[in-house]
């Protein structure tokens, strides 16, 4: 390399000519040939110190060194191909776990959101949940927002936007999106520039137009160069798309989405388009003003500007936009950060303890290296070499696992939770790997290379010695500890699952299909909404092979619901503050579809309809809140009159009579929320005039009994729907298992990725433990041939193994428990029904861990009995 | 220790190695063997180098530019490498030499007194 090559050779020749020269003299002197050489040889001196000085001359000795030790260190870890292996991957795996998280939160939480100045963007929001109709209980009323715009000083933009799902219609038929409708400012404010056409801006505030995302310009305009200019249909009114967003572009809570943008228009009424009265808002400060200060003014303003007398308890609060779009994200990726990290560290250990047992069999090559004349450094050097060149191709590997990891992640959710169609593994994210693993390959050999500086640096002779380290046992113990800890939290998260799989739902999904609709015209007589309705309830109804169908404004799990949380008196019970119950709206065979089980009287029969009073059902949890020990049938209902209200203020002003009492159902989207009083009212025996008969003119949602495949029903459904009301849009259409399972979604992911950290955790920690007993057994083997000499048996020797193995289980496994507490603690939140600290799960943990560990020790302690005392005794 | 230090043959500073390889080469080219048995003849063999350290001189010399190198045969008809000064050497030797001479001069005078006393 480099001609040293060459230049050595040369260097050798004309030694050997030297040599020669000499030599002819010497014979010319009158010497024999062969004490001629030996003489021209001693007087030349050390041939090879003449080369290595002039080598120094050249110059670059230390890189050459350093090429020598990696082509050393490179076969002779060839040469142990089982144990680099394991090393290399133990090294691979922890790395690439470490870095593919690191990627995911510096992409996610870290890097700046894509838009200019994005420090400059917050939320204002108020902290109590809005009253009225509101698209998020975190929005703000119209007349608070231009308060906010037009009195304050900190902002160069305040903005307000709404999130609604409405059918669209477009060139390709009608279909339902995700529709925002925003304030002049948003575009603005946020800094956005559309990629073909205009934005929404102050001077088409109050014109027909609407602003497209890139996922919707691509799937629902076909890419069409024409998009700009053409016209899209929502809520019966004609808008004309006027420019389409940027392709990285997400608004808030929209995550890869096909979005149209409108602008809100608000009426004289104080209401928008929608009937909304509130939006969230989106502000920008200016660049000399700090957060605490805009808040300030901003709290200020809104405490004096003329709000409705509902918001006069709300205060109002202010983050970060980044906060906004990833805040729910925060926890759980710096806990999977946490548990990769504790992974890091298991592996770690892994690979000190592995390169403690390869020393312990390399020691005479480091002392004969040593007597040779290597100096300590040199051995050193040479160590440290072969463990860097180790962690750089784990490094290496692990980059790789941690791409494609990256890759997975980001193809499988980037368009389900924000900012995750951005992963990507950074340069920083790189360097920041090569330099922990320089740093883990460092320490990784520290424990090996004293051991090696005690041994050389002490008598060459102690070759038979039973020296035992105790480290390798201490690192053991820690890895217990840790893989304990990651087990424990998955078992607790297999707990919350299982727990929450057998939660009784209070109602019987199977067979039971969903179907959400809408009227492709939101805004049609919710008369004319009604009879369409109710017809294709009927038409399903006389559907072969269905049961039975009901229509429900809200259908557990289901992702549209619609609920009414309304203040309620009940005849003979003194009215408290607080006493609300949540009111379905459901048809007659609402009982029969559901498969809610009837406790007491009976369900709606059609004649409720004609008759006067309104029927309803209330469940378990009712009774219990509102009518203790009292027989519920009968029992009369009103919604609550504040002083002052008049019949227009009420939902409902007609008296409720109970009829029956049905168990307690699952309700919204989570199986492990509580329990809320409800009552259920029939949809049909509304009177016309109630505005509560309009709820499913925003959309109708039916759940069909049918014992047929879903696929059939599912073609059957829509077939009806297609002829009999071509007018509404369908919104989804599955099974209710299938809503039901995908609500556990989230935790399932959970659970997955740290049992997965659990698993690989725990084969690290065996293969830990096998390498210290293996490598304890073969430096004991003289001892136990003397214990056996002695009279041990092969079980006494045996256990001997088992003991030591044993004994660094039980270490690991107190401070493991702890750890498990407290790690248990802190995901809290994703459980459900177990406690942080669960014995059966520390239990189950802990056997798995003695087990694992047991069979890791099986092979050692086999070994350790049949260990022959006469072979031993004989090497003495 | 120090008894055997005394026993030592003089070790050669490593200047005073290039200045004499240097000053060998003046009149002419010639091989390492040659350098080496010249060198021991000149300082009356005093100066009992090995003949193996004279290799590593070489190869800073040539490094400096100070001599060059180039294949020859040898009086015995054997390949060898001959050196020769370059211009650069030249100027150095020279600049040396003069330095040594005047440093040599200083050192006479300050112990001819003490070496008249003894006498």
């Amino acid at each position: 390399m480099f001609g040293w090559r060459t230049r050595r050779r040369e260097l050798l020749e004309e030694i050997e000519a030297h040599l020669a020269i000499e030599t002819q003299q010497n014979i010319e002197a009158g010497m024999q040939p062969e004490q001629a050489k030996q003489t021209a040889k001693r007087k030349f001196g050390n041939v090879l110190l003449a080369v290595e000085d002039s080598r120094r001359v050249w110059g670059a000795v230390w890189l050459e060194n350093l090429l020598r030790d990696i082509r050393y260190s490179a076969r002779s870890l060839i040469a142990a191909p089982s144990y680099s292996a394991a090393l290399v991957c133990t090294l691979a795996l922890g790395l690439g776990c470490v870095t593919a998280m690191l990627a995911v939160v510096q992409s996610v939480l870290l890097l700046p959101v894509n838009l200019p100045h994005p420090g400059r963007l917050v939320q204002i929001y108020g902290e109590e949940a809005a009253q009225g109709v509101a698209s998020s209980q975190h929005a703000l009323s119209f007349t608070a927002i231009d308060a906010l715009r037009g009195d304050t000083r900190s902002f160069a933009g305040v903005s307000g936007y709404n999130t609604v799902v409405l059918p669209v219609t477009a060139a390709d038929g009608s279909r339902v999106d995700p529709l925002m409708e925003v304030s002049p400012e948003f575009f603005q404010t946020l800094g956005v520039a559309a990629t073909t056409g205009r934005l929404i801006g102050p001077e088409n505030a109050r014109a027909q137009v609407a602003v497209v995302s890139d996922a919707f310009w691509r799937d629902r305009m076909q890419k069409s160069p024409h998009a700009v200019g053409s016209a899209i249909t929502v809520s019966g009114r004609q808008w004309t798309v006027i420019g389409i967003l940027p392709a990285g572009f997400h608004a808030p809570g929209m995550t890869g989405a096909q979005v149209v943008f409108l602008p809100i228009a608000v009426g004289p009424s104080g209401q928008d388009l929608f009937k909304m009265e509130s939006a969230e808002v989106i502000a920008r400060l200016k660049d000399d003003v700090s957060i605490q200060q805009a808040r300030a003014e901003a709290q200020s303003v809104f405490a004096h500007s003329g709000r409705t007398s509902a918001e006069e308890r709300r205060r109002l609060e202010m983050r970060s936009y980044q906060e906004l779009v990833t805040g729910k994200m925060q926890r759980p990726l710096w806990a999977l950060l946490g548990a990769a990290l504790v992974l890091l560290l298991i592996a770690c250990a892994n690979a000190a303890n592995l390169q403690i047992g390869r020393m312990a069999s390399r020691m005479p090559e480091m002392r004969i290296r040593s007597a040779l004349g290597a100096g300590m450094g040199r051995l050193m050097q040479q160590l440290v070499t072969e463990s860097m060149l180790v962690s750089l191709s784990g490094a290496a590997l692990g980059c790789g696992l941690a791409f494609v990891a990256v890759k997975a992640v980001r193809h499988a959710y980037g368009d389900r939770y924000p900012r995750f169609d951005e992963l990507s593994i950074h340069p920083m994210i790189l360097i920041a790997l090569f330099a922990l693993a320089i740093v883990v390959g460092i320490a990784a050999t520290a424990a090996p290379a004293l051991n090696v500086r005690r041994q050389v640096a002490g008598r060459l002779t102690t070759r038979n010695t039973t020296h035992r380290s105790r480290l390798p046992g201490l690192l053991v113990a820690v890895q217990v500890a840790l893989t304990c800890v990651l087990l424990v939290t998955s078992g607790l998260f297999v707990r919350t699952l299982q727990l929450l799989e057998s939660v009784e739902l209070g109602f019987n999904p199977k067979g039971v299909t969903t179907l959400v609709l809408m009227p492709e015209n939101q805004g049609q007589d919710p008369e004319h909404s009604r009879s369409i309705e109710t017809g294709l309830l009927n038409r399903f109804e006389a559907l072969p092979g269905v049961q039975s169908v009901t229509m429900q404004s809200e259908i557990p799990f289901s992702q549209y619901g619609i609920t009414l949380n309304g203040t309620t008196d009940v005849s003979g019970r003194p009215y408290h503050k607080g006493d609300s119950a949540y009111y379905s709206f459901v048809s007659t065979s609402f009982v029969k579809t559901s498969g809610i089980h009837l406790l007491q009287g009976r369900g709606f029969v059609a004649k409720d309809e004609s008759s006067g009073a309104i029927a309803v059902l209330v469940n378990e949890a009712f009774v219990k809140m509102f009518l203790g020990n009292r027989e519920p049938i009968g029992m009369t209902l009103r919604f609550h009159r504040d002083p002052g209200d008049t019949d227009a203020d009420l939902p409902l002003a007609q008296a409720m009579t109970v009829v029956g009492v049905v168990q307690n159902e699952v309700q919204g989207g989570d199986l492990g929320a509580p329990f809320q009083p409800m009552v259920y009212l029939d949809y049909l025996a509304l009177p016309k005039t109630s505005f509560l008969s309009a709820v499913f003119s925003m959309s109708a949602q039916y759940a069909v009994r049918s014992p047929l495949p879903a696929a059939t029903v599912a073609a059957e459904l829509r077939s009806v729907v297609k002829q009999d009301a071509p007018t509404m849009v369908e919104l989804s259409l599955k099974p209710m298992e299938e809503d039901i399972s995908q609500s556990l979604g989230q935790r399932r992911l959970a659970l997955r990725l740290v049992a997965g950290f659990g698993i690989v955790a725990l084969v690290l920690a065996a293969v830990g433990i096998y390498g210290v007993l293996a490598y304890s057994v073969a430096l004991r083997r003289r001892e136990i041939g003397i214990r056996m000499a002695l009279g041990s048996s092969r079980q006494g020797a045996a256990g001997l193994v088992a003991g030591q193995a044993m004994r660094m289980v039980l270490l690991g496994l107190v401070p493991g428990v702890a750890g498990a507490w407290v790690a248990g603690d802190a995901v809290r939140s994703f459980l459900f029904g177990v406690k942080a600290l669960d014995a059966e799960t520390l239990f189950v943990s802990g056997g798995l861990l003695l087990l694992v560990a047991s069979a890791a020790a099986l092979l050692p302690a086999v070994r350790a009995s049949r260990v022959d005392p006469v072979e031993t005794l004989r090497a003495e | 220790m120090s008894t055997r230090k005394t026993n030592d043959p003089l070790e050669l500073m490593q200047g005073t190695l290039d200045l004499l390889v240097l000053q060998t080469l003046a009149p002419g080219r010639a091989h390492g063997h040659a350098i080496a048995c010249s060198i021991e003849r000149r300082s009356d063999e005093v100066l009992q180098v090995g003949h193996g350290s004279l290799y590593p001189a070489l190869q800073r010399l040539l490094k400096l530019g100070l001599i060059e190198a180039e294949n020859g045969i040898s009086e015995n008809n054997r390949k060898a490498r001959f050196y020769r000064l370059t211009a650069k050497g030249r100027r150095h030797l020279f600049a040396e030499a003069s330095k040594w001479q005047k440093f040599s001069e200083a050192i006479a005078r300050i112990l001819s007194p003490a070496v008249k006393e003894n006498s």
